[in-house]
């Protein structure tokens, strides 16, 4: 036999038959008492239920403050409104697009890791 | 006897019998990894605990897409990296020079072709002072018996680095040897 096959046979038969190492002891017991004590984490947590609440709030005294401002000072910040967005197109047009990018960019950085993790979890 | 398909459903659901029957089971295996790499019992057994702990918290996410062993092995691999930062740098280091299959001996050459047992022992103690990165890749490959695309996709490195690992850590144990047979000549 050539010797580089006869080393490579000896080398896989080595590598086959490598014993695994023996358990110094079982880790069960440990485990499950430390699994009793541990319990899973819920799906929807309280700190979930308290930013949902927060920002539900939010949104309500927006429309709510929105509902209550007099007629006139609804249309007067419209008004403003424009008139800074037709400022923003005339001064600085790049300033509309890069504010959109942005927004998505910070978008996509929230989005896009758990939906990564979403992807790895299925494959596993 | 439950099949670890359904011993895997039950601990989805809560069941601590089912879940314990699945650590004795797999114990030994993500004990071996983990030792090759922290080379400490006692580390070893720390981080076996804590794979276990953490498949347990996470085992409603698992989707059954890959086989149980090597989700629990991607688990102490990342334990691992995190216990020994070096790690994962050294394994990225490989490159990916070996893109074709490596070809692997057929092991069952005749007896008589061993000179002894002490070539195997001293195999044995070649493969024990691989570096870590090899030893991690060895360990999956020939005791925990992955595939390579297995391997890639546990310890996240592209298949080219896993091959190219794979064929050093070949290549350093087939220099150990030439070296004992060297030894043999002159003597």
């Amino acid at each position: 036999m050539d010797n580089r096959l006869k080393q490579d046979a000896l080398i896989e038969d080595a590598l086959k038959s490598y014993p695994l190492a023996p358990m110094p002891r079982t880790i069960t017991v440990n485990v499950m008492s430390r699994i009793q004590k541990n319990t899973r984490p819920a799906l929807v947590t309280w700190s979930d239920f308290v930013l949902g609440f927060v920002i539900a709030a939010c949104i309500a005294a927006l429309w709510f403050a929105a509902q209550n401002l007099p007629p006139i000072l609804l249309a007067k910040i419209r008004i403003q409104g424009i008139l800074l967005y037709q400022d923003f197109l005339v001064n600085a047009r790049w300033l509309v697009p890069a504010a959109m990018i942005g927004l998505a960019a910070v978008l996509s950085a929230l989005t896009i890791p758990t939906l990564l993790r979403m992807t790895v979890d299925r494959r596993r | 006897m439950d099949s670890e398909q359904t011993l895997i459903q039950r601990a989805q659901k809560g069941n601590h019998d089912a879940f314990a029957a699945l650590v004795e089971e797999h114990q030994r295996y993500v004990y071996n990894l983990a030792l090759r790499v922290v080379k400490d019992e006692n580390e070893a057994l720390d981080l076996t605990q804590e794979t276990f702990v953490r498949a347990w918290t996470a085992l409603p996410n698992f989707r059954g897409q890959s086989q149980f062993r090597t989700w629990l092995y991607r688990i102490v691999t990342n334990l691992c990296y995190n216990r020994l930062p070096n790690l994962r740098r050294s394994l990225n280091d490989l490159g990916d020079d070996v893109m074709e299959d490596i070809s692997e001996a057929d092991s069952n050459i005749p007896a008589q072709e061993f000179e002894s047992n002490e070539t195997r022992k001293y195999l044995y103690q070649a493969i024990e002072e691989l570096d870590t990165n090899y030893k991690l890749l060895i360990t999956l490959r020939y005791q925990s018996e992955l595939s390579y695309e297995e391997i890639a996709s546990t310890l996240n490195l592209p298949l080219g680095t896993v091959k190219t690992g794979i064929f050093r850590a070949k290549e350093q144990l087939r220099k150990s040897l030439a070296h004992l047979e060297e030894s043999w000549i002159t003597v």
